[in-house]
């Protein structure tokens, strides 16, 4: 049973249902802490303040690999195979990829408050 | 009564003949006519809708109800489609199981059909009581008769729990009994069920309806599941589990079959083969298999109860039924093509989910590669083209063998195995499987309602 692409966005849309508001309002204060950094520190500054993000990023992707599996109700020794430990490592790097970009915003503002 | 009123001027019409109906075809249909439609993002309906008139009429808004009208409201333009069906409230069905086994909590599985009825879609609330294809008709529990050019029949199918003498759904969480094929609330005192059995121990007796029920990997998981927590909690030598089959197998496909029969014993899961259950004493603790030996009581601490399965009466009892051969003896199911989906003998009529009488299916999964097929199929009748969508048969299970650890079993009527993701094995446990289980198919399943996979 093929999934096209349409099809496994529309799973996605339907995962992230219940979630919408939250996800739009968290998207819509970031936006705007954006806004505010690029505005204040102009574009290199911000985009520099990205790379300071990376040990956060880094963290979450460590607490990740060790909480993603107790966070689906399973355990470590579930995993069995490649498959199961490339799932664990790209769902641990789209944590710390997440959590870079939730601290991005905060951070480029708090660069220019510094300078 | 929702959205009924202006549907119920146009429903009195007289019945439609196959005269008149080639008549509206010709006339009404304006097969040349063709209008934008179906450009949503996430539509993978066609782009150019099918202009029509035609009456269509949808029994039943479970997993193939919605999705069919969701589909057809998106394929045809200017048709009039009506859905019938009592129920407000919709169950993620897939989800009692985990609800059973404690794994999620009730609300997880409770949604409303109102939130997938599309808007161009009439929604009579009342059961149908009658079917009467020769007249293209159908009659409400409410005495109102709905006339039909197309009919799609999605009833699902009545857990029969009358079938075993001294059961009823009201006896589920009392006595030791427990049964996931009924409804959130039975399956959370279930759920109570499996928790002191696998604290206090005792005899589980764990069973499966014979011929086809829907999921057929529930009971299945629900053993496992059992056997699991039981370990889990550092009990499982208090626990005497029995695993009784009607037949002499567990699962139909044969891999998977076999895969079973070696884990069972593996778990200490003693099987008996062609034991039925027929009969329960609650206050005695005591049930009742039929065995090519003869009847056979067992006393029991925890039974997991699962009746034989059978189509609604009022479909049952209808010309659309099987009216001989195994799917007529064994449920009084639909008959259907089993690749068009098109009835045999009533060709305006199609079917689709658990109430249809084909080798295989009675799973959501099915629902999800049927109701395509039926759509697809059912334009080409309307189109006056020739059908050429097919549904093979797929079927799949995640089939739980632990938490945080699934095999996604898929396949066809030819018992192949068709994995949807070929990099994951169908014949191992693991952990993706059951983060699919656990977490997206029930986001998949709502999409399938929007008719959008
Ligand atoms: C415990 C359990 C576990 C399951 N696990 C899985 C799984 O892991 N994977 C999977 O793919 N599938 C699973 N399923 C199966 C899946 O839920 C069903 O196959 C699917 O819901 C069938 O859809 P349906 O539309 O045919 O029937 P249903 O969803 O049952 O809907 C039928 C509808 O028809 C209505 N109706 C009935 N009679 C009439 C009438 N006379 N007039 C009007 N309306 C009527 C009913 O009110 C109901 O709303 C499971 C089911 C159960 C119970």
């Amino acid at each position: 049973m093929a999934f096209s692409i349409f099809g496994i966005l529309a799973v996605l849309l339907e995962f992230i249902r219940p979630f919408l508001p939250l996800i739009l309002a968290v998207v819509i204060i970031e936006l705007m802490l954006l806004v505010v950094a690029l505005r204040r520190n102009g574009l290199l500054n911000t985009f520099r303040a990205l790379k300071s993000t990376v040990p956060i990023g880094v963290v979450g992707f460590v607490i990740g690999i060790f909480t993603v599996p107790w966070m689906t109700g399973a355990e470590r020794s579930n995993l069995a195979g490649i498959i199961d430990w490339l799932s664990l490592f790209g769902a641990s790097f789209a944590l710390g990829l997440i959590a870079m970009l939730l601290v991005w915003p905060p951070f480029a503002l708090f660069r220019h408050r510094a300078s | 009564m929702k959205r009924r009123n202006n549907r119920q001027a146009e429903l009195a019409d007289a019945i439609v003949d196959p005269g008149r109906r080639r008549l509206l075809k010709a006339a009404g249909l304006g097969i040349g006519s063709l209008s934008l439609a179906g450009t949503g993002i996430l539509a993978s309906t066609p782009a150019r809708a099918l202009a029509t008139n035609a009456r269509i009429v949808i029994v039943g808004a479970g997993a193939a109800g919605l999705a069919a009208a969701n589909r057809l409201s998106a394929t045809l333009d200017g048709a009039r489609i009506t859905l019938i069906d009592r129920r407000e409230r919709h169950l993620y069905q897939p989800g009692l199981t985990l609800v059973a086994t404690g794994l999620w909590k009730p609300g997880q599985t409770i949604d409303e059909n109102q939130r997938y009825v599309p808007r161009n879609v009439d929604w009579i609330q009342a059961s149908v009581s009658e079917f009467d294809p020769d007249a293209n008709r159908v009659v409400t529990d409410t005495g109102d008769t709905i006339d039909y050019d197309y009919l799609i029949v999605t009833t699902g199918l009545h857990v029969d729990f009358d079938a075993i003498e001294g059961m009823s759904p009201e006896l589920i969480g009392r006595e030791g009994i427990g049964c996931v094929y009924d409804n959130p609330e039975h399956a959370t005192r279930t759920w109570e069920m499996i928790d002191r059995y696998t604290t206090e121990g005792g005899v589980g007796l764990f069973t499966r309806g014979p011929g086809g029920i829907k999921c057929a990997g529930a009971p299945l998981k629900v053993a496992m599941l059992t056997e699991d927590l039981a370990q889990r909690r550092g009990h499982r030598d208090r626990l005497e589990m029995v695993y009784n089959s009607p037949g002499a197998g567990l699962f139909s496909q044969p891999d998977m079959d076999q895969f079973l029969k070696e884990e069972f014993p593996r778990r200490d899961i003693a099987i008996n083969w062609h034991h039925r259950l027929v009969g329960i004493e609650p206050e005695q603790r005591r049930a009742t298999f039929a065995t090519p030996d003869g009847d056979i009581r067992f006393d029991y601490d925890f039974i997991h109860v699962v009746p034989p399965m059978r189509a609604p009466d009022a479909l049952g009892n209808s010309p659309l039924a099987w009216q001989e051969g195994s799917f007529a003896d064994d449920g009084n199911w639909m008959e259907v093509d089993r690749h068009s989906m098109q009835h045999p003998r009533y060709p305006n009529v199609f079917g689709a989910g658990d109430c249809v009488g084909t080798p295989i299916g009675k799973t959501a999964a099915s629902v999800k590669a049927q109701v395509p097929v039926v759509v697809d199929n059912l334009v080409s009748v309307i189109a006056g083209r020739e059908l050429t969508a097919s549904y093979n048969g797929y079927t799949s299970c995640p089939l739980i063998t632990s938490r945080g650890q699934a095999i996604l079993v898929e396949f066809d009527y030819n018992l192949d195995m068709v994995p949807s993701f070929p990099f994951i094995s169908p014949y191992r446990e693991h952990w993706v499987p059951w983060i699919m289980k656990d977490k997206f198919l029930k986001a998949a399943y709502n999409a399938m309602l929007r008719g959008r996979v």
